[in-house]
């Protein structure tokens, strides 16, 4: 896995065009299908493929402007998701040069282990906010959107490329 | 002799024709009766006839099908592309009857709201499972501000937070950040009605004295100037008093089925400078 500073332009392209995807399937097509508690969060598990495949230097900044991205489309609080998914991608990133990080099942592992992160880091910092209950909420919804993003981790690990040692950064 | 060689074929070749006339005059009267040679003859290919006959008739059946079956085919699909068609029309003249349900009982609410509306389309939601906000196709060019109410034919749908210059978010009556001044309409029981999650509400701060019971209707109390008094909110669906606190629990279902909204009035009054 080439570990450069430098994105490639093809797979900024792929980068831009899976978010861009992404926003749009999570907020305009998905909602049309899928009840509340089995939305995928794609956001963050594009976050977790970046943060198993790029350096510090893009992932970094890239995390942080993923989650504002989330925060964007998603609750009242700007900078929550941004804050909790560099949080992730730091840690995730700190395990990935020991792993295998082309494996599979190692990005579905990271994608549960990120979602429950995610979760818990919203948990938290909401504590800080005028929203009495969301915690039931969020543990309510806890075990379909863990098992979606799961889902959605693992027809990611299907797409052709995965496995091969991939560009990113 | 020479003669005769001679002329050999002339001869047989009259004699042949004169001999076949003759036998023509000859059956003329029994015309209408079967000779020698016809009874042999139609005996002979009698037994043969009906097989023959049989199979012409299947190939020609065959063939009158397989040109049959070619244009049915071509019918079938003309037909097919008609029925495509008109069920399309049909789908487009059935959304275009529910679109103007809709509209009109839109049009009612707007002609009861008693301030300046402006009508928009639901182009999205929430990316996170647990915040319920959705986003709507105006903005700021458009004259919306952010804290302004938004309704829909049922009633409440929840107040616009964040605003761009063409779509604008709008917090859903739903939210745990929610929180709208509240009547209920039969005893005039006051609270704040605040989001619960999974679409439900609560009615908080009502006193256990006051009069609440399931299948009242919750209005908006016009408190706080965004939504205008009277706005139907939702419907009790539990009320429980425990044996302690100053307050009861109630639940409500919101008139409005957010996960059903399509179309929506922003009341272009108030907002947040």
């Amino acid at each position: 896995m080439s570990c450069g500073a430098v994105m490639s332009r093809s797979s900024f392209l792929i980068f831009v065009s899976a978010v861009f995807v992404s926003i749009l399937m999570q907020t305009t097509f998905l909602t049309v299908f899928l009840t509340s508690p089995f939305k995928p969060d794609l956001l963050l598990v594009i976050l977790v493929f970046i943060a198993l495949r790029s350096s510090y230097e893009i992932g970094t900044p890239v995390a942080w402007m993923l989650g504002l991205l989330k925060d964007v489309f998603g609750g009242l609080y700007l900078g929550m998701n941004s804050f909790t998914f560099l949080i992730i991608f730091l840690i995730i990133k700190g395990m990935a040069d020991r792993l295998y990080a082309e494996s599979c099942f190692l990005f579905v592992f990271a994608v549960i282990g990120a979602t429950l992160a995610c979760v818990s880091g919203n948990m938290l910092l909401l504590v800080f906010t005028n929203t009495p209950g969301i915690a039931y909420t969020i543990g309510y919804n806890l075990i379909p959107h863990l098992l979606t993003n799961a889902f959605a981790a693992s027809l990611v690990a299907l797409l052709p490329g995965f496995t091969e040692d991939e560009d990113m950064a | 002799m020479d003669y005769f060689k001679k002329y050999v074929l002339l001869i047989v070749a009259g004699a042949v024709i004169l001999l076949s006339l003759i036998f023509y005059l000859v059956n003329i009267p029994k015309s209408r009766e079967a000779n020698l040679i016809e009874r042999t003859a139609l005996s002979v290919f009698a037994p043969a006839m009906m097989p023959v006959q049989k199979a012409s008739l299947y190939f020609r059946g065959a063939w009158d099908e397989y040109i049959n079956l070619v244009n049915v085919r071509r019918e079938n699909k003309k037909l097919q592309d008609k029925i495509k068609d008109l069920n399309n029309e049909i789908l487009a003249g059935r959304e275009t009857q529910q679109a103007n349900v809709r509209l009109t009982k839109l049009l009612e609410m707007k002609s009861n709201v008693k301030a300046s509306t402006l009508s928009a389309t639901v182009i999205g939601e929430d990316v996170s499972s647990w915040f319920s906000t959705i986003v709507i196709d105006r903005g700021s060019s458009s004259g919306l501000k952010e804290g302004m109410a938004v309704v829909a034919a049922e009633g409440v749908v929840g107040q616009i937070v964040k605003v761009s210059s063409s779509s604008s978010r709008v917090l859903l009556l739903t939210d745990h950040a929610s929180g709208i001044a509240a009547t209920i309409q039969r005893s005039r029981a006051r609270g704040v009605v605040k989001g619960k999650g999974e679409g439900l509400c609560s009615l908080e701060f009502t006193t256990r004295e006051e009069d609440v019971k399931v299948g009242d209707i919750v209005i908006a109390s016009g408190i706080g100037g965004i939504f205008m008094k009277g706005l139907p909110i939702g419907e009790v669906t539990m009320v429980r008093r425990g044996e302690y606190g100053i307050f009861q629990t109630v639940t409500i279902r919101p008139a409005v089925n957010s996960s059903h909204l399509e179309e929506v009035l922003v009341v272009l009054r108030g907002g947040y400078e």
